[in-house]
């Protein structure tokens, strides 16, 4: 870990903060993380003020359109009465539980399916079909198979994100360029030791960026699965008050969705950047 | 018998000749250029010498022994990818060493910071390669296969990416290194000028499928002590348009 002090220009944003400002009007100017972090921050306020605007004069009618302050105090509500936690919870253990299960079994298939030709062969029409298959056309079937219970969800996101997945991690592992493995084997590394040593390290930002992306594709499918069938989690939450027409309360549980994945995605780009400090 | 015998090689990819019958005979620690037109099969002659290629017909041997696979004695240097993005300068270069048995860690460490310091990296050690510059990134790759302990160096149009100065300043420190440490180096190029100033011999290869059309011992007509300086002289000069007339005749013919 070497410190890295005064990381872009950061620091000298604030006391000079007309010229920190300037090159973002610049064309391709380049402009500060902290800066960059304001902008954003004053544009989703931007947009949030002129949501608040729409509601209080009443150009779109409450039960469409809530203002943001009902939803954030549905949100509230919600988390103090009604064990929002707790539906938050069971979400992230589903979306986890198949993500990992998704990448577990999808990181050496995808390996073995461009290192042999034989697995490739034998596996990637069959992949591509599957891959093509849209997720809820298949919840019928996987109820009759799974029943209502977790297992269900558990098949569902691992059907959306195993094929995807295994192609892309096949994809990494034939672009791991072809001079890395002969210099591993021109100073005697034997298959494994390739395997391990050269195209693992290789392949590996890509694989880690990979699987931040397919997890957020869990999320997706999670809501579907939770919809269709289920008495707990994110899901069932949002359509039993769309029963009610609570809208500020379906708001409320999208926007923990977008929370959660916000966070998520920043802990693995951050957990990307302490892994791949190289680059 | 040679050190290195190239015995009636031949190459097809499917029914495309890539390689006529070839014999190549090298003596231990020279310093052979193959020069040829781009595509002509003289990398894939090379590379059969690091067991990474199969001849079709024919063998090469090392030392009496038929080579079949890679191993550690014939070591690789490519012109791009050459060295590990993940690992630092030091690192690289100990990888060389990661799967010998043989050597104590103290041994390998020491050896590191030997070849470290022969490339000229020692300021660099912990740097990452894509923080030093691609002249350095290919001394790495070379003290790498020195320090994997390999007897013979394949070098893949190793300075092809890099600018006239680098290139320049970094053919001296091979013909240094050459001259140093004693090893057979085969270094595949198109560059007349680059395999003038650096061969001991230089095999000029016909266009595809590759033949042998001249091998000129350099080092009987240039000395074996190379200084920039050579390359003003007359000798070099004449050496120089011999050889890109040859090749010229091949590109266009081809």
């Amino acid at each position: 870990m070497t410190a890295s002090p005064a990381k872009g220009h950061a620091p000298s944003a604030p006391q000079n903060g007309k010229g920190a400002f300037a090159p973002l009007f610049r064309f391709r100017g380049k402009a500060g993380s902290a800066v960059e972090a304001v902008v954003g921050i004053l544009a989703a306020l931007l947009v949030v003020g002129l949501w608040e605007l729409a509601a209080r004069l009443n150009l779109i009618a409450p039960q469409f359109l809530p203002s943001p302050f009902e939803v954030v105090a549905a949100g509230w509500r919600m988390l103090t009465t009604q064990s929002l936690l707790y539906h938050a919870g069971v979400s992230t253990a589903r979306v986890w539980s198949a993500f990992l299960l998704a990448a577990a079994m999808a990181i050496p298939i995808g390996i073995l399916m461009s290192s042999y030709r034989i697995v490739g062969a034998a596996l990637e029409p069959m992949v591509d079909f599957i891959r093509y298959l849209p997720v809820p056309a298949l919840v019928p079937l996987s109820i009759i198979w799974f029943g209502v219970g977790e297992s269900t969800k558990i098949f569902l996101l691992w059907l959306g994100t195993f094929f995807q997945l295994v192609l892309m991690v096949a994809d990494d592992m034939r672009r791991v360029p072809n001079e890395y493995v002969e210099v591993a084997r021109t100073v005697g590394a034997n298959s494994r030791q390739v395997m391990i040593d050269v195209a693992l390290r290789s392949m590996g930002p890509s694989l880690v960026d990979n699987l931040r992306i397919t997890l957020g594709w869990c999320w997706t499918y999670l809501i579907i699965a939770e919809i269709v069938a289920s008495n707990s989690g994110i899901g069932f939450v949002i359509w039993s008050a769309r029963r009610f027409v609570k809208t500020p309360e379906v708001m409320a549980g999208v926007v923990v969705i977008g929370i959660i994945g916000l966070i998520t995605d920043q802990l693995l780009r951050a957990l990307h950047r302490r892994m791949f400090r190289y680059l | 018998m040679s050190y290195l015998r190239f015995q009636a090689i031949t190459k097809r990819f499917d029914t495309v000749e890539v390689i006529q019958p070839t014999s190549i005979d090298i003596e231990r620690g020279e310093l052979v250029v193959f020069l040829g037109p781009s595509g002509c099969g003289k990398t894939t002659l090379m590379r059969m010498v690091g067991g990474l290629d199969d001849p079709s017909t024919g063998q090469i041997l090392l030392d009496g022994e038929v080579v079949t696979t890679p191993d550690r004695r014939r070591g690789m240097v490519f012109q791009s990818y050459s060295s590990f993005p993940w690992l630092t300068v030091a690192e690289n270069i100990a990888y060389g060493m990661r799967y010998r048995t043989d050597l104590t860690p103290a041994e390998k460490a020491e050896r590191t910071a030997h070849y470290l310091s022969l490339v000229g990296l020692r300021d660099f050690a912990a740097s990452y390669p894509n923080r030093i510059s691609g002249g350095m990134r290919q001394r790495v790759a070379i003290a790498r296969t020195l320090a994997a302990g390999s007897d013979v160096l394949l070098m893949d149009e190793p300075f092809g990416a890099l600018d006239a100065l680098t290139r320049e300043r970094l053919q001296v420190q091979l013909r240094e290194i050459h001259r140093r440490e004693a090893k057979t180096i085969i270094f595949v190029t198109h560059d007349v000028e680059e395999a003038v100033f650096l061969a001991d011999r230089i095999i000029v290869f016909s266009a595809r499928p590759a033949r042998v059309l001249a091998d000129v011992n350099v080092t009987q007509l240039l000395g074996a002590d190379r200084h920039l300086d050579i390359r003003e002289t007359r000798e070099f000069f004449d050496l120089r348009n011999q050889v890109l007339h040859m090749i010229r005749h091949e590109t266009e013919a081809a």
